[in-house]
């Protein structure tokens, strides 16, 4: 017996009424239904942030923002996936970056509209993974890059908090360049480099490697 | 699934944690198990190839299927295309495709890169265990050559795997300066640990997120790049110069359902592996980008594949709920001692024993009638960790908040309830033939990462597949990057599938199967009506 006996629960996603079991998610219920999906849909585990879908429950006014692969369909749900976002339009190259001292200035030079945060929430809000965004986008913005970057671990880039932040802010990308130049500017693993100083001078080598060709 | 086999509920009814179980099997004859019940060693799977370069060669039935597919367009669909030339076009997204592309553009090539779905779409964003380096005071490149060789059973190229362990530290450096971070002690040296069968620790990570992590740098390393990135543009075939060589690609725009042809004077293919052809019909771990593409443009051009015999099933994937369905469960939930049971709540392998050895031993469970089945078809045996709790009070909370999460997500209490899992398809050891220079035997094709074939022989041990995409990413995006002063292409056609279609012909093959697959068959890419552009040009 297959999935026919069970319960079948009535859902409506992207405008197209769908019965399926509750098991599916609401990727895997489009397809069930026999509606093809491509757009959106990425590793099907919840870490990489494509399936953004708009969801509104049958017992619930809001509209949430959750992940397509992550959120199981339910009676009464309506869920629309959302078109990905264009780019930051924000610019940086690390190596632009020429005196770590200089930094902090710097942020504000790449993300001058952080001094416009309206402290809405609304980032911290939407994020499918818990991060504390608005936490975040302050700390950064006092220069305290390692403390801000360490709250982003979590992050999956889905730009849900890019979408919400009126200011134009895109939080993630904050959070990312805080983590960034932390590994960038003070990360100096000595094991690391006194590895590379002996097959540098040739004091580590292979042997023995053509004998099988 | 026999009927012997025993129902979910039932199973769970009868299931008791226990401190302590007897190991009723040891498997001691490694051999006869897995010729018995892994999947490449079931000779219905395998068969020879007929067409290309690999003529007479042992290959997975449904990949021979696809590399002898016929192809998705003709010379009609070219007409009303629209042309780019470039130097360097990078087909791929992911750890290898971002590598290349860098290093490239920096090297002061014109790159495009054009990728499937969206840039970082890929397998590397999921991996969790980390990247193999020779770091550790205790450990050498040497060692690390030597258990890489060991592993892949003999088959590795011997070349190759020098390269890439000596290449190791650098590539660490590297990814630091990318902005990756990575799990340090006290005094800010990189921590390192142990995988299975290697004789150091020698795994760099980030947490149980250093795909993530490797990831996000390189995705916002290159949208800062100079180079040109092409988001939802599958590669449909690759095109060929008057001499055969690779002079470009034909690709695929999903937004806007055209064409473009996109000339260039080196082509890197970085497209992945093969999870979503679910071969043999197993559930993968897979992104939902895998699907060989690479595999077939590469092939129908004349490139030379290698290994097409071998892939890695990781024993531990999650059978239940289905909506999970192929999720990983790292090994090591099995490292720290949890045990395996079948449906009568017996152990039958020792739970560290290889990948393809447990993998095999769960089959077989399966396939005598002590397997677990589920009323949506699902099948497997339980990951006991509530005896690892009860034997370790707190070790799932402390070391596996990524497995309580799943948990969370599959309505199931690890702490309480045994999980049932069953193998996952999750690598393609083999690939594209090709040299140091991640140079295909087709001058101008290149090719890195899964996609390729020639380091992990017929076994991949964890942290080398990381080590691999950056290792000869950065190698032929520099090499490629060489090629842009070369003279243009003189005619750029896609000749070459006159040729396959000949062969095809000749040899009776099908000519029903189109490829490159692009998307699983689960999507229903083909009968999608918002994308009619290649809809269009299926001659059914």
């Amino acid at each position: 017996m297959s999935g026919d006996s069970q319960q079948l629960v009535n859902v409506v996603i992207d405008g197209k009424a769908i019965q399926a079991p509750p098991t599916l998610s609401v990727i895997q219920a489009l397809w069930h239904a026999g509606y093809p999906r491509v757009k959106g849909v990425g590793c099907l585990e919840g870490v990489c942030g494509s399936c953004r879908v708009l969801v509104r429950r049958a017992d619930e006014d809001g509209v949430k923002v959750e992940l397509g692969c992550q959120t199981l369909v339910e009676d009464g749900m309506q869920a629309m996936f959302l078109v990905f976002p264009n780019p930051t339009h924000h610019h940086y190259r690390l190596s632009h970056i020429q005196n770590s001292w200089d930094l902090h200035a710097q942020f504000h030079r790449i993300f001058p509209e952080v001094a416009n945060c309206r402290h809405c929430g609304g980032c911290t809000k939407g994020c499918p993974k818990n991060i504390d965004v608005e936490r975040g986008v302050a700390l950064a913005s006092q220069g305290r890059f390692k403390e801000a970057g360490d709250l982003f671990v979590e992050c999956i880039m889905c730009n849900i908090c890019m979408t919400g932040c009126a200011e134009e802010i895109a939080p993630n990308h904050v959070g990312l360049f805080a983590r960034r130049v932390t590994a960038y500017f003070h990360s100096r693993p000595s094991n690391l480099i006194h590895r590379l100083e002996q097959i540098r001078t040739g004091e580590l080598t292979i042997e023995d490697h053509d004998s099988g060709q | 699934m026999g009927s012997k086999s025993i129902s979910y509920e039932q199973a769970l009814a009868d299931y008791r944690v226990e401190a302590e179980r007897p190991l009723i099997e040891q498997h001691d004859n490694k051999e006869a198990l897995l010729s018995a019940y892994h999947p490449d060693y079931r000779a219905d799977t395998m068969t020879t190839l007929k067409v290309g370069p690999n003529s007479g060669d042992q290959c997975h039935r449904q990949v021979a299927a696809s590399i002898q597919a016929d192809a998705r367009i003709d010379e009609a669909d070219l007409a009303g295309a629209s042309v780019v030339e470039t130097d360097v076009l990078v087909i791929g997204g992911g750890g290898a495709g971002c590598a290349a592309a860098l290093v490239a553009a920096v090297a002061g090539a014109r790159v495009i890169l054009a990728t499937k779905l969206r840039l970082g779409d890929s397998n590397t964003v999921m991996a969790e265990g980390g990247i193999q380096a020779s770091i550790d005071k205790n450990d050498t490149p040497q060692m690390h050559y030597d258990d890489t060789l060991a592993a892949g059973h003999g088959y590795g190229d011997r070349s190759l795997v020098a390269q890439m362990v000596m290449d190791g530290p650098d590539v660490i450096r590297w990814l630091i300066q990318q902005g990756m971070q990575f799990d340090t002690d006290e005094f800010g040296d990189l921590l390192t640990r142990r995988a299975g069968g290697t004789s150091a620790n020698r795994v760099c990570y980030y947490r149980d997120y250093t795909g993530l992590e490797m990831m996000r740098s390189l995705r916002e390393a290159v949208r800062n790049s100079d180079a040109e990135v092409w988001e939802y543009s599958p590669v449909v075939e690759l095109m060929v110069n008057e001499q055969g060589h690779c002079a470009g690609a034909v690709i695929s725009n999903l937004k806007d359902c055209s064409y473009v042809q996109v000339i260039a004077k080196s082509v890197i293919l970085a497209t992945g592996g093969i999870g979503r052809m679910h071969l043999n019909d197993f559930p993968t771990s897979n992104h939902f980008g895998a699907t060989g593409d690479g595999l077939v443009l590469a092939y129908r051009l004349g490139a030379k594949l290698r290994d097409l015999d071998s892939f890695q099933y990781h024993p531990t994937g999650l059978a239940h709920p289905h909506h999970l369905a192929g999720t990983l469960i790292t090994e090591g939930v099995r490292s720290a001692g949890t045990w395996l049971l079948n449906g009568n709540g017996e152990r039958f392998v020792d739970e560290l024993k290889p990948r393809d050895v447990v993998a095999a031993a769960i089959l077989k469970e399966c396939a005598e009638g002590r397997g677990i089945h589920t009323n949506d078809g699902a099948q497997g045996v339980w990951l006991d960790t509530p005896g690892l709790e009860l034997r370790n009070p707190g070790i799932l909370k402390q070391r596996f908040p990524k497995l309580l999460n799943l948990g969370k997500k599959a309505g199931i209490d690890p702490h309480t309830s045994p999980l049932l899992i069953y193998p996952t398809l999750h690598y393609q050891n083999g690939g594209v033939a090709i040299n140091e220079n991640g140079e295909t035997t087709v001058p101008g094709l290149y090719c890195v990462g899964e996609a390729s074939g020639g380091i992990h022989g017929k076994n991949r041990i964890m942290g080398n597949a990381l080590l691999e995409i950056i290792s000869f990413g950065r190698r032929a995006g520099a090499h490629a990057a060489e090629r842009r002063s070369l003279r243009g292409h003189k005619r750029v056609s896609i000749d070459h599938l006159s040729r396959l279609r000949r062969e095809l012909t000749i040899s009776n093959m099908p000519m029903e199967t189109k490829g490159p697959m692009l998307f699983p068959v689960c999507a229903k890419f083909d009968d999608d009506v918002d994308y009619e552009g290649l809809r269009r040009n299926r001659r059914k």
